[in-house]
C-alpha cells in the first residue's frame, strides 16, 4: 500500500512540475517585476485591471502614480538623481522633447519590431506629433486627447430657444462654428436664476460657456484653440515667441469677453470643475477633453444623459472658409525609462495598453481616456453599453476630425516653464491686471529669457526637429 | 549624594566635547551642510532643466531675485498674510483665551476641539476649505444664500483669493495662539489680581496695566511662530489656488517651489532661499530686540 501512495505522490509532483514548466514556457517573460508610473486617478485603472494578464506574460506591474498637475517634477527629479526607480511611464508628449532629447528615454523601434503595436492603425496626427521624436519611436499612445466643443442638444434643439436666438441675433441656433458665433450663443445662454431655459424656471444661475483656466492643468490650451486656428505658432524658426502675435491677442481677448457668460468662478476651474460645470446642467457648452462626452453620458455622474453634442472646435473664417485647429492638450504616451532593468517587458506591458486592450480602456466612462486608432474611431458598437452606437459614431467622427486637424503642445526643453509662464500671463490678463498684448509681450519677454538660459542655439535645433513632423503633418509649410 | 564637578564635565578628558560632538555632527550635516550648498549654488548660473554645466556668476542670481516682478509679488502677499494673519489671530487668540480662562462646564472638551485644526493635516485642510469655498456646492454660500447674500467666487475671485487664504490661515492657527496665550493668562498669579481688585482698579486698567505686560513673553512667542511659519506659507495655498488667478495669491513659498521644480533653476533658487532666509532673519531679530529694549526699559 505504501508503494501505491509513494507512487502517487511522485506521480503528482511530476504533474505538477510539468505543468509549471509548460506553463513558464508560454510566458514571454520570465517572472519580471517592473514599476510603472501613472498620473492618479481613473487612467491609473486599466494598470490594476489587466494585471492578470500581465502575469500571463511573466510580468509584475507595480504602479506608482502622482497627482495630475506633479508628473513633471516628479519625473524629472527621478530622471536627474537617475533613480532607475520607473520602467513604463504615462508620459504627457509636451515632455517628450526634454526627456527623449536628453536621453532619459529609450527608443523603442527595435521592440516595435519584435512586439507589433500596429503603428499604422494609429491616428497620424498623434503618431508623428506624440510618439515620434528625432525620427525615432519614443512612444506608443495611450490617451487621444484633443479638444473638442460639446454643447447641450436639449437646449440647442429647443423650438422657443431657436426661435428666441433667430430673433435676437438674426440668424438660426446651432452649434457655433466659430469664435464669433461662440460669443453671441453664449451670451445668450447665460440667465439668471428664476430665468427661463428651454421651458423650465431655473432654480440658479446658467452659464453659456465656460473653460478652463486654471494654472498647472493645461489651462494655455483653451486659448490656443482661437490662436492656431488664425495660424498662430509658438515660435518661429528662430526661436523668437510668436505668442504675442494679433492671432494671440485676438485670442486673449476673446477668453476675456466671455468671461462675463461664464460661471464666476471659471478662473478657478481645473478639469473636474469644467465637466462638472456642463454635465451637472451648469452651462451650454465648454472646450474639453474627449473623455467628457463618456462622463455626459454615464447616468451615475451626469443630468444631461442623451444630450450632449460634440463638435469640432470653433474656427475663424479665412477667405470664406472656415478653419479650425483643436489643440491637443496632454495626450497620454507610453514611455520606457532609459534606465528600465526591464525595458522590453516595460515595452511589451506599454505595447498591450495601447493596442490590445486599448478598445476597452478608451470606451468605458470609467477612465478618461480617449480614443487615437482608427480602429477606436470604427468601433462605434464598443461604446453601447452607455450610449447608442448612433450618438457614439458621432462621438467618434468629431474626435477624429479634431485629430484630423489637431494643433500639438510645445515640447521641448523647459517647456514647464514656458507654459508656465504663459498660464501666469494668461491669468494677469484673465484678472484685468494687465491687456491681452502687455500680458502676450510680457511673456514672449520671459520667454526669450528662458530660450537663452537654456542655451539658444541647442532649444532652435529641437524646436527645428518638432517643425519637421508638423510639416509632414500638414501644421506648417 | 555627591556633586557632580564642573570640572568634570569640562576639564582635561573633554567629556562635555565628546558627549555634544554626535549632536554637532548632526547639525553640520542636517543644516549647516545644506545652507554651505545653497550659499555655494547660488553663486551658480544653474540650471537642470538641460545639461549645461554650471558656470559660476559671482552675485548674478542676487541681483535677478531683486529684479524680479515675481518674487517681489510673492514678498506682497506673504507680507500681507503675515501682517493681517498675526494681528487678526492675536485678538482673536486673546479673546477666546479669556473666555477659556474661567470656569464652566465641558472646559476640557472646548479646549480639545479648539486645538482639533492645529492637528488637521494641512494638505486635508486646504481640501475641505476648497469645498467649503466651492462656488456653488460650498456650505460657505449656502448658508450666505441662506441669509439672502449672493455668494461669491472665494479662490477665483482676484480679490478674494488672499482674504480666503488668510480664512483658512486664521482658522487653523487662531487656537495655537489662544492655547499659548491662555497658558500665560493661568500662569498670572492670583495674588496680583487680588491687590489689583484691593488698590480699586477697574477691568480696564488691569488687564491694560497687569493681564496683557504679563503676558508679552507668551505674545512675543506666539508672534515669532507664527511670523516664521506664515513665512513658509505653502500647503493651503497650493491646494487652494495653486498661486492663482494668475499669480494674485502666489507666496514666497510657493514660488520658490515652482521656481525649483518646475524651472529647476537650482542656482536662482537657492538665491531667492537664502534672500529670504535673510529677510526673515532681519524680521526676526528686530522684533525680538525691540521686544527685549522695552523689557529692559
Amino acid at each position: 500500500m505504501r508503494k501505491v501512495y509513494l507512487f502517487i505522490l511522485v506521480t503528482s509532483l511530476l504533474l505538477v512540475f510539468s505543468c509549471s514548466m509548460l506553463v513558464q514556457g508560454q510566458t514571454k517573460f520570465n517572472d519580471v517585476t517592473i514599476t510603472a508610473f501613472c498620473d492618479a486617478g481613473h487612467n491609473a485603472l486599466p494598470f490594476e485591471w489587466y494585471a492578470d494578464e500581465f502575469a500571463k506574460a511573466g510580468i509584475k506591474v507595480n504602479v506608482v502614480t502622482a497627482p495630475f498637475a506633479n508628473i513633471y517634477e516628479k519625473l524629472k527629479s527621478e530622471f536627474i538623481a537617475g533613480t532607475g526607480a520607473y520602467d513604463l511611464i504615462v508620459l504627457f508628449p509636451m515632455y517628450l522633447g526634454e526627456f527623449a532629447g536628453m536621453g532619459y528615454l529609450k527608443p523603442l523601434d527595435e521592440y516595435a519590431e519584435k512586439y507589433d503595436p500596429r503603428l499604422d492603425d494609429i491616428a497620424e496626427g498623434f503618431l508623428k506629433l506624440y510618439d515620434y521624436y528625432g525620427g525615432k519611436l519614443y512612444t506608443l499612445p495611450y490617451d487621444g486627447d484633443v479638444l473638442s466643443l460639446y454643447f447641450r442638444k436639449d437646449l440647442f434643439n429647443d423650438e422657443t430657444e431657436k426661435s428666441n436666438f433667430k430673433k435676437m441675433y438674426n440668424k438660426e441656433l446651432a452649434s457655433p462654428e466659430t469664435w464669433d458665433e461662440v460669443l453671441d450663443v453664449a451670451e445668450f445662454f447665460t440667465r439668471k436664476s428664476g430665468e427661463t431655459l428651454a421651458g423650465k424656471v431655473l432654480d440658479s444661475d446658467f452659464y453659456g460657456f465656460a473653460f478652463l483656466a486654471q494654472r498647472g492643468g493645461f489651462a494655455y490650451a483653451w486659448w490656443l484653440a482661437e490662436f492656431a486656428s488664425r495660424g498662430g505658432k509658438y515660435f518661429d524658426q528662430d526661436m523668437n515667441p510668436m505668442i504675442n502675435a494679433e492671432e494671440g491677442v485676438i485670442a486673449l481677448q476673446r477668453l476675456i469677453d466671455l468671461l462675463p457668460y461664464c460661471p464666476p468662478d471659471v478662473l478657478a476651474y481645473g478639469y473636474d470643475e469644467l465637466t462638472n460645470a456642463l454635465i451637472l446642467g451648469r452651462t451650454a457648452m465648454c472646450l474639453q477633453w474627449p473623455c467628457n462626452w463618456k462622463k455626459g453620458n454615464d447616468p451615475t455622474v451626469s443630468k444631461i444623459v442623451g444630450n450632449l453634442g460634440v463638435t469640432h472646435v470653433p474656427g475663424v473664417m479665412k477667405d470664406g472658409k472656415l478653419v479650425y485647429r483643436a489643440p491637443m492638450p496632454c495626450g497620454r504616451t507610453l514611455a520606457v525609462a532609459k534606465d528600465s532593468k526591464n525595458p522590453e517587458a516595460a515595452y511589451y506591458v506599454a505595447k498591450l495598453l495601447s493596442d490590445d486592450f486599448s478598445l476597452a480602456d478608451v470606451s468605458t466612462p470609467q477612465t478618461g481616456l480617449d480614443p487615437f486608432r482608427k480602429s477606436h474611431f470604427s468601433n462605434p458598437g464598443a461604446f453601447s453599453g452607455f450610449a447608442p452606437e448612433k450618438e457614439a459614431s458621432e462621438y467618434l467622427a468629431a474626435i477624429d476630425n479634431n485629430l484630423t486637424y489637431g494643433f500639438p503642445d510645445l515640447s521641448l526643453p523647459g517647456t514647464a516653464q514656458y507654459i508656465d509662464v504663459l498660464e501666469v500671463y494668461l491669468g494677469k490678463a484673465y484678472t484685468k491686471e494687465l491687456s491681452p498684448k502687455e500680458a502676450l509681450d510680457a511673456t514672449a519677454k520671459e520667454w526669450n529669457s528662458i530660450t537663452d538660459s537654456l542655451g539658444k542655439a541647442n532649444q532652435i535645433k529641437i524646436y527645428n526637429e518638432l517643425l519637421v513632423g508638423w510639416k509632414e503633418v500638414g501644421l506648417i509649410d | 549624594m555627591k556633586e557632580i564637578s564642573t570640572n568634570v564635565l569640562i576639564g582635561k578628558n573633554n567629556f562635555a566635547k565628546r558627549i555634544t560632538l554626535p549632536s554637532i555632527i548632526i547639525l553640520v550635516l542636517t543644516v549647516v551642510g545644506p545652507l554651505g550648498f545653497l550659499l555655494y549654488a547660488s553663486f551658480f548660473d544653474w540650471s537642470l532643466a538641460v545639461p549645461i554645466p554650471p558656470r559660476f556668476a559671482w552675485f548674478l542670481n542676487f541681483g535677478l531675485v531683486f529684479k524680479d516682478a515675481r518674487f517681489w509679488n510673492a514678498f506682497k502677499n506673504t507680507s500681507v498674510l503675515m501682517i493681517t494673519g498675526i494681528i487678526a489671530q492675536s485678538i482673536l487668540g486673546l479673546i477666546i483665551a479669556f473666555l477659556l480662562n474661567r470656569k464652566f462646564r465641558f472646559k476640557k472638551l472646548a479646549i480639545t476641539i479648539l486645538a482639533l485644526p492645529i492637528m488637521v493635516t494641512p494638505v486635508v485642510l486646504g481640501f475641505n476649505w476648497r469645498i467649503i469655498f466651492h462656488e456653488h456646492y460650498g456650505p460657505l454660500n449656502y448658508i450666505i444664500r441662506l441669509l439672502g447674500g449672493a455668494g461669491s467666487s472665494w479662490i477665483a475671485d482676484p480679490k478674494l483669493a488672499l482674504f480666503s487664504i488668510f480664512l483658512v490661515d486664521t482658522w487653523q492657527w487662531t487656537p495655537f495662539v489662544t492655547l499659548i496665550l491662555l497658558a500665560g493668562l493661568q500662569s498670572i498669579p492670583h495674588q496680583i489680581y487680588e491687590a489689583t481688585d484691593v488698590d480699586g482698579a477697574t477691568g480696564w486698567q488691569t488687564f491694560w496695566r497687569i493681564t496683557l505686560p504679563l503676558l508679552r513673553p507668551m505674545f512675543v512667542l506666539v508672534i515669532l511662530f507664527r511670523i516664521i511659519w506664515i513665512f513658509k506659507i505653502f500647503d493651503p495655498v497650493y491646494i487652494l489656488t495653486g498661486g492663482g488667478p494668475g499669480i494674485t495669491t502666489e507666496t514666497l513659498s510657493l514660488y520658490t517651489y515652482i521656481s525649483w521644480v518646475k524651472y529647476w533653476k537650482v542656482g536662482y533658487t537657492s538665491a531667492l532661499a537664502l534672500v529670504q532666509l535673510v529677510i526673515m532673519t532681519i524680521i526676526a531679530t528686530i522684533f525680538v530686540r525691540k521686544v527685549m529694549q522695552r523689557r529692559r526699559a
